[in-house]
């Protein structure tokens, strides 16, 4: 059981923690972000290959390392970047409205 | 009761949590034991640099094998672009600022062309070296977020208008799809650029690759306008 | 078969070119509008027609090595649903949004390019980004009334529905960890070596993934909120053809990838069945108790999804057809009732069930419409709704689940007695209330033209059902698909 693999399920598994449990709007952003961080360290570890090179073949290597989750990843981080802004700005047009960001605020007040 | 019931429920998500923690423990432990099979990837690393031109196999992926990919990735930028700009409110908000001192007005006025080269390499050279349209988008949008910051949204605003970024942005993504088509008109597939043989040149050089250096210059003008839009509209709501 | 990747693209050359027209000229921006809308109805029959054996369409013409579309006769029911539903809602919404309408165009139209995406792909990661393409302008089309009720369930339906996409992306990493590909068929083919342990975690972040974006109970929690506060035509959308996008992508997971021995081995069928009674009688119920007529609606959306799930993860011929067909007619009825609630909506700003008191007298076709298409959600003859709920029970019976067709009958009581409720508020006299806008026609023939589908396809069910018949020989049967992809 190698160590990074563990540390992809502790930043996982603590951002979930953080977006079920948190009662912040902000503090629920940031989790949704660790989550995507650590989905996006997956992709990266899955394509390491212990003594290879980048994938940029300006000559002969013996071993390269696979650069189809780099692609992949590459994608997904602008997708994930993509929704953080969009939660951003529903952030802050409900602060704006309600002066609160406790989650149990917003609802007593819209009742 | 409703101290107890509150109580239960928080200790019933820890509880999801941390059973998620160990199942997830014991997939990857099984996963490790198997032996893995690539070879798609080793075909991408063997025949990549012959079938597309382009020496920077990240690259030839991202925009020839899987080109659809990025072609809905562009799109997904350009619908948070296009949301962020009619949630925020069409009056200028005035930003808290602070007043800079002049060095910093003057460092940024020098900064800026370094900035353009810097991207513009990025983007042209993305199939040679490690870039892409992406990083050198996202360099080239740093000048509009830089100038905003320093002298004020409304400065900023006056230089290079909304409806220009929006306008780059159309004009990035329209010309990724008509790139596309060319493909088709050629007689093959759509965003065929190995397979149509779209002169493939040396590779190492810069005008190799077929299609792709073009398509990297179209990412590059749609992810930095993208981007631009998206940090003056936060910046006005606040 | 060229026309397939146009089906895609059209939407989105559109949406980008309207995007920069809108800053121009009006007249241009709308006549753009009607033109691509033509063309796109007539690209959409002429793939729906060659749709039978199935055709494969290279991107970059790659073959195996890049990205596939695949057009069989499950994507073509589902662009048939798109025909349907688009055409009627971009007319309706021509006259009906007065905010924020060249921006609701736009993103409709990305929407539907999503759609179109998710539907016609064999990739597993172009699945992905197509369902986040079309969540994305589903959350700005939830938000786009700006008023603090939409700005607040669009954020719940936001971190709702991107915690489901992170199961999924987790499943499709872990996917291609295991198997080295991306390619739908060369996963089935190498998922026959992977331990069972392994797949059946798969498959269940897949379902738990996808079953946020569908609306299964519990997981439903965002969905009345976001049909009460968003503009009616997207609403018709949203039930017509999102959530139904993310039960074809399960089914197309779940049949094509891991293949029916699996799933009858590990029970998923049973689980299945059961979570969908499970959702239609909690729906049911808590429609009973709304006095909101759009968060009413959305709960008898979540109700029907359940008879569609029973009907889908039954395993045998008969429930895929019935499944199948259910998600076409809830799409045409669904829409229906919600074309007219918008049209009272527009003339008099109701919302609530009192409000439409009356109105039967006012609108008397349009309020005919309303109790057609409810008594045809409902179930009963001779509408649409019978035909598909019957084949579904018929299903149930043979496949040996007598409790699921006991309940569906029970479920059929239970929803009678809300429609009724509202049905009998339309007809009662009151006194006289005063408009604020008259409808005109572009309002109305839509909403006409799908009320009349749903008479037509209740008498004459084999239009579609010859286009439905197909879908069991390509999901029970996993090799045809299989043999198809990797030969083309």
């Amino acid at each position: 059981m190698e160590l990074p693999y563990v540390v992809v399920i502790i930043l996982f598994c603590l951002g979930i923690y953080t977006i079920i449990m948190n009662k912040n709007l902000i503090k629920i952003v940031v989790g949704v972000n660790i989550v995507e961080s650590s989905l996006i360290l997956l992709l990266i570890l899955i394509s390491f290959k212990l003594g290879g090179t980048a994938p940029i073949l300006d000559r002969k290597y013996e071993l390269v390392v696979d650069p189809i989750p780099q692609a992949l990843a590459l994608t997904a981080i602008v997708i994930g970047g993509s929704f953080i802004a969009v939660m951003l700005a529903l952030v802050i047009k409900i602060y704006k409205r309600y002066g609160t960001l406790n989650v149990d605020e917003i609802r007593k007040l819209r009742g | 009761m409703s101290r107890v019931h509150k109580i239960f429920r928080k200790f019933y998500k820890i509880g999801l949590v941390l059973f998620l923690a160990i199942f997830l423990l014991f997939i990857f432990d099984e996963i490790q034991n198997l032996d893995i099979k690539r070879y798609l990837s080793e075909h991408y690393i063997s025949e990549g640099v012959q079938e597309t031109g382009a020496i920077n196999l990240v690259t030839s992926v991202l925009y020839d094998y899987r080109g659809f990919d990025t072609l809905g990735e562009a799109t997904v930028i350009l619908t948070a672009a296009a949301t962020l700009s009619f949630m925020a409110p069409i009056k200028k908000v005035k930003m808290l600022g602070t007043e800079f001192t002049i060095i910093i007005y003057q460092t940024i006025i020098i900064i800026i062309p370094f900035l353009v080269v810097l991207g513009m390499n990025l983007i042209f050279f993305g199939h040679i070296s490690p870039g892409g349209g992406f990083v050198g988008g996202v360099i080239l949008a740093m000048i509009p977020i830089l100038v905003t910051i320093t002298y004020g949204i409304t400065f900023s605003e006056n230089k290079l208008k909304a409806n220009h970024k929006s306008l780059l942005e159309g004009i990035g993504a329209i010309g990724f799809i008509l790139l596309g088509l060319l493909g088709i008109f050629a007689g093959s597939n759509f965003l065929a650029s190995g397979q149509a043989n779209f002169g493939l040149g040396n590779p190492g050089e810069l005008i190799s690759a077929g299609l792709i250096p073009y398509l990297n210059l179209m990412i590059g003008i749609k992810v930095g306008a993208g981007l631009a839009t998206i940090f003056n509209s936060l910046i006005k709501e606040g | 078969m060229e026309s397939a990747v146009w089906i895609i693209l059209l939407p989105l050359l559109t949406a980008f070119f309207l995007g920069i027209f809108k800053l121009y000229s009006d007249k241009l921006f709308y006549s753009l509008v009607i033109v691509s809308m033509v063309i796109y109805l007539y690209l959409l029959i002429l793939v729906i027609n060659d749709s039978y054996p199935p055709k494969v369409y290279s991107i970059g013409d790659w073959g195996l090595l890049g990205i596939n579309l695949m057009v069989d006769s499950f994507s073509a029911m589902f662009l048939l649903i798109i025909a349907i539903l688009f055409i009627t809602v971009i007319i309706f919404s021509l006259n009906y949004i007065k905010v924020n309408k060249h921006k609701f165009i736009i993103l409709t139209y990305v929407m539907i390019a999503g759609i179109a995406g998710m539907v016609l792909t064999a990739d597993l990661f172009n699945l992905y980004v197509f369902l986040e393409v079309s969540s994305m302008s589903s959350y700005a089309l939830t938000a786009i009334k700006k008023t603090d009720k939409s700005i607040e369930s669009s954020f719940k339906y936001l971190i709702m529905s991107t915690f489901g996409s992170f199961f999924i992306l987790l499943a499709t990493i872990l996917t291609y960890y295991l198997t080295g590909t991306l390619n739908m068929a060369e996963i089935s083919l190498e998922f026959k070596s992977v331990p069972f342990m392994i797949k059946s975690t798969i498959m269940f972040f897949f379902i738990f993934g996808y079953g946020i974006k569908i609306g299964l109970v519990p997981l439903h929690a965002w969905m009345p909120d976001s049909y009460e506060a968003s503009p009616i035509p997207y609403n018709v959308l949203s039930s017509g053809l999102v959530m139904k996008s993310a039960i074809y992508a399960l089914i197309r997971l779940l049949y094509v990838i891991f293949g029916v021995e699996f799933l009858t081995e590990s029970g998923i069928l049973n689980i299945g069945v059961f979570w969908g009674v499970l959702t239609f009688i909690i729906a049911h119920t808590l429609a009973y108790q709304q006095s909101n007529l759009n968060r009413l609606l959305g709960y008898s959306s979540i109700a029907q999804i359940g008879y569609i799930t029973i009907g889908l993860f039954l395993g045998n011929e008969k429930g895929l057809i019935g499944g199948s067909f259910h998600i076409l007619n809830h799409g045409i009825m669904k829409g229906t009732l919600f074309l007219v609630l918008g049209i009272f909506y527009y003339s008099l700003k109701a919302d609530e069930i009192e409000d439409i008191q009356g109105l039967g007298y006012k609108f008397p076709v349009l309020s005919f419409t309303f109790v057609v298409a409810a008594l045809a959600i409902v179930g009963l003859p001779p509408f649409n709704g019978f035909v598909s709920k019957w084949l579904i029970i018929e299903a149930a019976i043979e496949a040996g689940f007598f409790y699921a067709a006991f309940f569906i009958l029970v479920g059929t009581f239970l929803s009678l007695t809300y429609y009724l409720k509202v049905i009998i508020k339309l007809y009662t006299k009151t006194e006289k209330k005063t408009l604020i806008e008259k409808p005109d026609l572009s309002l109305k023939l839509p909403t006409f033209f799908l009320g009349s589908l749903c008479i037509l396809f209740g008498i004459v069910p084999s239009l579609p059902l010859s286009l439905i018949n197909n879908i069991p020989k390509f999901l029970l049967n996993n090799s045809e698909y299989i043999r198809i992809l990797l030969g083309g």
